[in-house]
């Protein structure tokens, strides 16, 4: 059994490669992705926040670098990135508690497309403020 | 055929099993409540969309908010690592390796949490 | 009228590299992918290794990867196959150990299929106790196929491919996968044994069960007999969390 079992090619980025595959696939691959787009984005915060530890002298002057544009657009960025993996998570864990399964693309898709305009209206309430 | 697996007798090794799936979607769903709060307290509702020093004193030491900041700090870190786990799972690691990948993540959750702990509490008393 | 078919077949055998070859093979225009595997066989390479059988989707043997996608090509038309491509690739399923060729070793997936006590899962073959099942409980007076919840399972050919679509299996062989656990499901709804359905319930609650699946549906979306795994996955959730929340509140 050891022989046969080293002729099975390691797929370890099978999750990542969505070529040819339905939108099941692609939900669970963006999904994925934009998860770990936002434990890096916790991480860094959280390393970043360290910067309180030294008063006001410290964090004020850090907020005039982040509050020009580019750090603007990433908090747009931060803002879609938990909009798409918290609503695809509602329905995760709704279908994946065997409800409303049959339906789980058109949730997909109706979701997504919340995602999408509450990101629209994030970006302009963070550039207009 | 040898080998094959009998339902009355093979004990399948329990591991965290349905707690690692309940603990993610309950986390996830209190995540959507304390994340939303999080962003439009932080980014949203204040002058040039971030707090300085004095105001995010002041909004830690708020006696509603700062259970919920605390709850946030420890809801993130659970799902954050408890998703990275389904990850390296997906490497194909042997059940040894499993069972070290998260002890591993544990200790990280455990200082993760500690230092959010910490640095709340240097805020507040600054 | 005879067609030329152009296709690009994966080769491999044993301590050799794998790679692609490509051949042109002449078979009728409303020929199926298989007489053009065939074909090499027949017409370039006698040892040319594939599986095949029943040639009308009801054995699964020779499930591969047509194109990128995992089908049947016992039943996907040469035509339609070859729609917009200049030629067919041919690969086999992923997610096994390769043999040679198109073959691949599915002797751990039966164990897996065997453990929810479905070895033969068809209708018409055997149940649980290993007892035929009557006539009268399959078919109605009319002769139609009496509607139960499981008879979805037994469409089940076990031919492999929703192990190669799951993304999940791609990672590790541990996971039961979802054909299995569609048999567990299957299993679940068919037996009167209280003691039964529990152990049955325990294997799929445990830590490569259920509870590793990543909802893609590949399964589902790619099965060629509509068993619907990643339903049976789900609903097999709900059952455990149910059961779960009632022993929480002492009911269970």
């Amino acid at each position: 059994m050891q022989a046969e079992k080293s002729t099975r090619p390691r797929q370890v980025w099978q999750w990542a490669d969505v070529r040819r595959r339905k939108l099941g696939m692609w939900a669970y691959t963006l999904n994925r992705v934009s998860g770990l787009g936002l434990v890096l984005y916790l991480f860094i915060h959280l390393a970043v926040l360290r910067l309180l530890a030294g008063g006001p002298a410290a964090w004020d002057n850090f907020l005039a670098l982040v509050r020009s544009p580019l750090f603007l657009v990433l908090d747009v960025v931060l803002l879609a990135g938990l909009l798409i993996h918290g609503l695809n998570g509602i329905r995760l864990t709704i279908t994946g508690l065997g409800i409303g399964v049959p339906a789980h693309k058109t949730w997909f898709l109706a979701l997504m497309a919340a995602a999408l305009i509450l990101s629209a209206a994030g970006a302009i309430a963070i550039f207009t403020m | 055929m040898e080998n094959t697996v009998d339902t009355h007798t093979a004990r399948p090794r329990a591991g965290l099993s349905s707690l690692s799936w309940l603990a993610q979607a309950i986390s996830g769903v209190a995540l959507i409540v304390l994340a939303g709060l999080h962003m439009v307290a932080n980014h949203f509702v204040v002058e040039g969309g971030l707090r300085n020093f004095a105001d995010a004193q002041a909004y830690l030491s708020h006696p509603v908010i700062l259970p919920l900041e605390i709850l946030f700090l420890i809801g993130v870190t659970i799902h954050a690592l408890l998703g990275v786990r389904a990850i390296l799972f997906d490497l194909g690691l042997s059940d040894q390796a499993e069972v070290r990948v998260t002890q591993a993540l544990a200790v990280i959750g455990i200082v993760t949490i500690g230092y959010g702990l910490w640095l709340t509490w240097v805020v507040i008393t600054f | 009228m005879a067609i030329q078919v152009p296709i690009k077949v994966f080769r491999y055998r044993p301590g050799t590299a794998p790679h692609f070859e490509r051949y042109q093979v002449t078979v009728p225009d409303d020929a199926t992918v298989i007489d053009v595997i065939e074909g090499v066989w027949a017409e370039h390479d006698r040892n040319f290794m594939f599986r095949h059988a029943c040639h009308h989707a009801s054995c699964g043997t020779c499930a591969v990867r047509l194109n990128g996608y995992e089908r049947l090509p016992c039943i996907v038309p040469v035509t339609e196959a070859l729609a917009g491509r200049q030629e067919l690739v041919v690969e086999p399923l992923r997610n096994f150990p390769l043999v040679g060729d198109l073959v691949v070793d599915v002797a751990g997936f039966f164990q897996k299929q065997a453990a929810s006590g479905l070895v033969i899962t068809r209708a018409a073959e055997a149940t649980l106790s290993g007892q035929p099942f009557a006539h009268s409980e399959l078919f109605s007076q009319a002769g139609a196929l009496e509607e139960r919840a499981y008879n979805r399972f037994e469409n089940c050919i076990e031919c492999g491919i929703c192990i190669s679509a799951c993304p999940t299996m791609a990672a590790t062989d541990k996971f039961w996968g979802p054909a299995a656990l569609a048999g567990i499901r299957r299993a679940t709804l068919t037996t009167g044994d209280c003691q039964e359905k529990a152990a049955l319930l325990a294997l799929a609650d445990s830590e490569q069960g259920v509870w590793r699946c990543h909802s893609a549906f590949e399964c589902t979306e790619s099965c060629p007999q509509d068993v619907d795994p990643g339903g049976a996955i789900m609903s097999l959730r709900r059952e455990i969390v149910g059961r779960k929340v009632k022993h929480l509140f002492g009911a269970g």
